[in-house]
């Protein structure tokens, strides 16, 4: 339950944030890396330090990620196919072979067929997505942002202590 | 204004992230001793399929080293038993392969090596879906599929029983049947053949046109008339010699398929002499040659002993590739799909493993009485990079009252044309749990014995040797058992209990496909002679017995097929040179008015001298 509060508090932050809508989308695209792909690899660190030194929206970030957890499980068949289709393919066996072999690359796993399967998708997708949430968010603050704005729930959410750490890395 | 000003980064957010990162590393320190145990011993039962316990495992960051305790790793074939159990080891660590996620121990320590030591609680048993899980099973059903032994635990030789055979469970008759469509079908393929060549029809043509020619003058035929039969009986002729090289060709199928039938005839043979074991095996008559009763004894026990061997060996070939080519391995065992995690090996770095040099201690006795060096060096996961084999060497004594002392070397070479894997050990002085004999009510205890081990697998081929020597045996009986037992047991019983020494010797060789085996033991020639002055008459008679029944079924096949053969054989093989002596015969008559046509064509001519 608590974490369901917390998704919408973020969820309704992100959206009424000062940050732009491109700024709310950013943070959305890299927030969707690490929850489209297995948690436990280093680039995922690097993605998690982008959302929080970039001027993205943080809570867009956190939005990203629990939106596309879920999405990257479903998706881990295919995932793996398109994975083991690149592993397997011998035009990239010399590039996957140098990689192996360099220092610190093997620790984002990119040689598991999930990981590379679910990276390349994402990749893929980064700026259709991009463009996708920005057209959205910005057509939610058109339409009923001010409304949510003014309601009690978002009045009580922001007099909260987690909006204040929140505001830590509200987009400037 | 400038507030506005977009900004790519947000410096504010560093100390925030800088105590995530912290936040990290106590986590790692707290608990990364924890996690690393734990996969250590998850990821060591999976690959041996078997349990393995760790009790303590310390990371030593700044000596890149680590300390692990109470190593135990279960016996996989049974769950009471602890295969090895080592009191302390410490790994030193290369740090730089460790940068790209491969680990290389320039040194590992084993102190405290303990060998087949009892558990409190059962071990968990394999995951039956799991690698070793599945190679385990194979190697047990290869044991069960390609080793049968005869049997000497037998109820009484009962020449009176009666015996009925269905003749669909002889493979004679089967084969007899076969054989039987076989000779058939050569016989009308023979047939067909000769018909095909159309010889009669040949030499009939031949024959008068031969026999016209004789009645004609060439000198009323003319020029014209003379080449044109000169041109007819070329031709003929040449019929003739195609006819004849057809004729031989048919003549090679022909022998070449009864070639096939004779050999068809003594696989017949081999059918019933394996009929006759069936027909015995139902009067449960029990094997008095010499080497049956080493299988009988101690057959069980050497294919115990080959399978553990085999199935470690498989494990070192499913876990060590040969070769460089990219290794596909399933992926971490997590919440999100496992997928595939391939390696990509290369030229002059460093594998996924390698351990360089390790050093074991035992923990029998003071070290004043040990003489014992144990080392290995050059384990790897892609030998193939390290370019030698990976090798175990152990030798010396060990204790002080009752000193075993060990000489074992082991090799695993998985690189280059055909890899290999091969262990020999001897060790002398130690104290052999009991061999149960199968089915029969007593087991030997050999005491302090001196134990021979060798296997190798290369490719497929296999090959291996136990062999145990002991001259301090006890044995022990099932005495309610033994009150009941058949006399054939109380025979096998009254011989072995008076024997204080066992030789024991079990040779493997073959392939996995088809592997040999040989046992021999001191027992065998003792056990033998005394059975067969028991039991040998009544045994000659079952055996009479079981062949009569058998041959009462398929005597009389077997007997018609064999006509059936001889008489195709003489038929086809005197037929061919009546049918080569008519064609000869139509040749020689048409040659002969060639020569004749020839001689009146020329006969107005001069011819030059030479």
């Amino acid at each position: 339950m608590l974490t369901l509060l917390k998704l919408l508090q973020s969820l309704f932050q992100t959206l009424h944030s000062e940050g732009t809508p491109g700024q709310v989308a950013a943070g959305i695209v890299l927030g969707a890396g690490i929850g489209l792909t297995p948690l436990l690899s280093a680039h995922n660190l690097v993605l998690f330090a982008a959302i929080v030194l970039l001027n993205v929206s943080f809570g867009g970030g956190m939005l990203g990620l629990a939106l596309f957890t879920p999405v990257g499980f479903v998706l881990d068949p295919v995932f793996d196919r398109i994975g083991v289709a690149l592993l397997d393919a011998p035009g990239l066996r010399t590039l996957w072979t140098d990689w192996y072999n360099l220092p610190l690359v093997p620790y984002t796993n990119f040689n598991n067929s999930v990981t590379l399967g679910s990276f390349v998708v994402w990749l893929a997708s980064t700026v259709p997505l991009y463009f996708l949430a920005k057209w959205a968010i910005a057509r939610y603050r058109a339409s009923y942002g001010q409304k949510v704005m003014n309601s009690k729930f978002m009045k009580g959410l922001k007099a909260s202590k987690a909006y204040n750490v929140y505001s830590w890395f509200r987009p400037q | 204004m400038s507030d506005r000003r977009f900004r790519i980064f947000r410096w504010r957010a560093v100390g925030p992230l800088l105590l995530f990162l912290l936040i990290l590393v106590v986590l790692w320190v707290l608990f990364a001793d924890r996690i690393a145990r734990r996969e250590a011993a998850s990821n060591l039962s999976e690959t041996l399929g078997t349990e393995v316990d760790i009790a303590s495992l310390r990371i030593r960051e700044a000596d890149a080293a680590v300390d692990i305790g109470g190593l135990a790793i279960a016996d996989p074939r049974d769950r009471m038993r602890n295969l090895i159990e080592a009191g302390t080891i410490t790994v030193d660590l290369d740090p730089v392969p460790l940068t790209e996620k491969k680990i290389v121990i320039d040194q590992l320590r084993l102190s405290g090596l303990r060998f087949l030591t009892g558990r409190k609680t059962p071990a968990r048993p394999a995951d039956p879906n799991s690698p070793a899980g599945k190679l385990l099973r194979e190697t047990e059903q290869w044991v069960q599929d390609k080793f049968q032994f005869p049997k000497l635990a037998l109820g009484r030789i009962d020449t009176v029983k009666s015996l009925v055979l269905n003749p669909e469970q002889l493979g004679t008759v089967k084969a007899a049947k076969t054989l039987l469509g076989t000779v058939d079908s050569t016989r009308d393929a023979f047939e067909q053949g000769l018909a095909a060549l159309e010889l009669k029809s040949l030499v009939d043509s031949s024959t008068a046109l031969a026999n016209q020619l004789a009645k004609t003058d060439p000198k009323t035929l003319g020029l014209t008339g003379v080449r044109n039969s000169v041109t007819s009986v070329q031709k003929a002729i040449d019929r003739i010699k195609q006819a004849k090289g057809s004729l031989q060709t048919l003549e090679q199928t022909a022998k070449s398929s009864l070639g096939e039938l004779q050999k068809g005839l003594q696989d017949v043979n081999a059918a019933r002499l394996k009929d006759y074991a069936f027909a015995r095996g139902l009067l449960q008559l029990p094997s008095l040659d010499a080497p049956d009763i080493g299988a009988s004894l101690f057959g069980q026990q050497s294919t115990d002993y080959f399978q553990q061997a085999l199935y470690y060996a498989k494990i070192v070939q499913r876990y060590v590739p040969p070769g460089l080519q990219p290794w596909n391995r399933p992926g971490p065992k997590r919440t999100r799909l496992a997928g595939t995690t391939v390696e990509f090996p290369k030229e002059k770095e460093y594998p996924r493993f390698l351990l360089r040099q390790g050093d074991i201690d035992l923990a029998l006795g003071s070290a004043a009485q040990n003489t014992f060096k144990a080392s290995f060096a050059g384990i790897t996961s892609q030998p193939a990079l390290l370019g030698r084999p990976a090798t175990l060497v152990a030798r010396g004594r060990v204790g002080g009252d009752s000193p075993v002392s060990i000489d074992l070397s082991a090799m695993s070479r998985h690189f280059g044309s055909s890899p290999r894997d091969s262990l020999v050990a001897r060790v002398a002085g130690v104290s052999l749990p009991a061999i149960p004999f199968p089915g029969l009510p007593f087991s030997v205890s050999p005491g302090k014995s001196t134990l021979g081990f060798g296997f190798s697998l290369a490719g497929d081929r296999l090959t291996g040797m136990w062999e145990i020597s002991s001259d301090q045996v006890a044995w022990k009986a099932d005495s309610a058992r033994l009150q009941g037992a058949s006399l054939v047991e109380s025979t096998v019983w009254r011989v072995i209990s008076g024997l204080s020494e066992l030789q024991v010797r079990a040779e493997l060789g073959g392939t996995i496909d088809k592997p040999t085996l040989k046992v021999r033991s001191n027992l065998d020639d003792a056990i033998a002679t005394r059975l067969q002055g028991l039991v040998g008459e009544e045994l000659v008679k079952a055996e009479q017995k079981a062949r009569a029944a058998v041959d009462q079924l398929v005597s009389q096949q077997v007997a018609a097929l064999d006509t059936k053969v001889n008489e195709l054989q003489s038929q086809a093989l005197a037929r061919l040179p009546v049918e080569r002596g008519q064609l000869d015969g139509a040749q020689q008559q048409l040659e002969a008015q060639l020569k004749r046509l020839a001689g009146a064509a020329t006969g107005g001519l001069k011819l030059p001298k030479l």
